[in-house]
């Protein structure tokens, strides 16, 4: 997967997912006090924050991995910082960030639009809420509760993630640092942006 | 518990944390929580201060899970133990419910085990050297993770910068939270360029990113790292059939 990787980008996601990875844990704390007062609830509608460095790694360097290693980077950041969530945290960030790549997958990374970043949220939001539903145990909920959470992640996976990601990724390249990555190059060219 | 192998650790824990997660009975998350307390009571050098301070939102977050899950919880059968507020609480609910909560605090404790255990720099290298992760990327977390005090600082320098030139600070804390992204921005423009020059110096000193058979710090699996798996195993499955048995 690596082989067509240069350095650069590799070491670009590294830092990306470390600086992310910070983010993520300042929303870990912002959350876990919103779901003391109103339950698991409060993690719903921030979801789309946590998928979002898989969307900005592959919109800027558009290569197969870029989503679902970045998002594995962020978690083991987020680990290695000294998160409390721990271990587990990497087993759903590997999930995640494979939500969003299978959705870059079935588009065989050619179109970086809008709608298919929107959809990659929504690949991550689906796929986090599957391993969620065994592992922090939605079943026990009440069926109508966990389509409402189900409803909010989606939402919040395809505004935050999706949107956020491309508008955070636009203006990196209008600063003009992007330069020699695969999203400036596709300005230029406009094969497929 | 400090000196077993990072990624040895790594899966034990995780693999538990699965197979706990299939048991809806009270007592299994709650044997299986006191038995990681006592295993970091005698077998590690923790922090205790620390680790309460950690676990303090954890518990405040498993309380909310215990309330919501009686509000919130799929409608069960059972005789009803009391009601409060107009809301029945029946057995089978509360059963749930504390068994949510307690599946909470068990899997925030091993993590913790973790946290407090585990040197990052070892991790990284173990997950180099035992699970094959491709050095390209180990390395590249290695640099970002060296450069987390950089970023710290150039966080304060944007922001002061940002000041000096009249950007109003805003006053509450949601506002500050929407204005992140002023910061972010360049945080995220610094780091791109920082990534390529670390890129060429790595380059230019020969790191190719192949993968290589000796390594200058080798981490190996030993003796204790089957013994402590041992015991984890143990643990796991007296909490598991204790759990089946008791509830």
């Amino acid at each position: 997967m690596l082989k067509s990787w240069k350095l650069k980008e590799a070491v670009l996601m590294s830092l990306f997912a470390v600086v992310f990875g910070i983010v993520y844990l300042l929303f870990v704390h912002v959350s876990n006090i919103w779901a003391a007062v109103i339950g698991p609830l409060a993690y719903e509608w921030m979801f789309g924050i946590w998928f979002i460095v898989s969307i900005i790694c592959m919109y800027i360097i558009r290569k197969p991995g870029a989503a679902f290693l970045s998002e594995t980077m962020a978690a083991t950041i987020e680990v290695l910082i000294g998160n409390a969530v721990g271990p587990r945290l990497i087993l759903s960030g590997v999930i995640q960030g494979l939500g969003a790549e299978a959705v870059f997958a079935l588009t065989r990374y050619q179109h970086f639009n809008i709608l298919v970043l929107m959809l990659a949220g929504i690949g991550s939001a689906v796929f986090s809420f599957v391993y969620g539903y065994f592992v922090s145990g939605y079943a026990a909920l009440d069926p109508s509760f966990v389509a409402l959470m189900f409803t909010i992640r989606v939402l919040s996976g395809a505004i935050i993630a999706g949107i956020g990601g491309k508008y955070i990724g636009d203006a990196l390249l209008a600063t003009g640092s992007l330069r020699g990555y695969a999203i400036a190059r596709a300005k230029k060219g406009d094969v497929n942006a | 518990m400090h000196d077993m192998n990072p990624s040895v650790k790594f899966i034990v824990i995780t693999a538990s944390m699965l197979v706990i997660a299939f048991f809806f009975n009270p007592w299994t998350p709650l044997i299986f929580w006191l038995g990681i307390i006592l295993l970091q009571l005698t077998m590690s050098r923790t922090k205790w201060k620390l680790w309460l301070l950690f676990m303090l939102p954890f518990s405040i977050g498993a309380f909310g899970y215990l309330w919501t899950t009686i509000v919130f919880g799929a409608e069960t059968g059972g005789a009803i133990i009391w009601s409060f507020a107009g809301i029945d609480v029946t057995e089978e609910q509360w059963a749930r419910a504390l068994s949510l909560a307690f599946r909470v605090m068990a899997f925030s404790t091993l993590s913790l085990l973790f946290a407090f255990t585990t040197d990052p720099v070892r991790f990284i290298m173990s997950l180099m050297q035992q699970l094959k992760l491709p050095p390209k990327l180990a390395y590249g977390v290695m640099v970002g993770y060296q450069f987390l005090p950089v970023m710290k600082d150039e966080f304060t320098q944007i922001q002061q910068a940002q000041r000096l030139r009249g950007a109003e600070t805003k006053k509450y804390s949601w506002q500050q939270l929407l204005s992140m992204r002023r910061i972010l921005i360049p945080m995220l423009a610094g780091a791109v360029r920082k990534a390529e020059r670390s890129a060429f110096a790595m380059e230019a000193r020969g790191f190719t990113g192949e993968p290589r058979s000796a390594f200058y710090h080798p981490i190996q699996i030993d003796r204790t790292d089957w013994l402590m798996s041992g015991i984890f195993l143990i643990l796991l499955l007296t909490s598991c059939i204790g759990g089946s048995w008791l509830g």
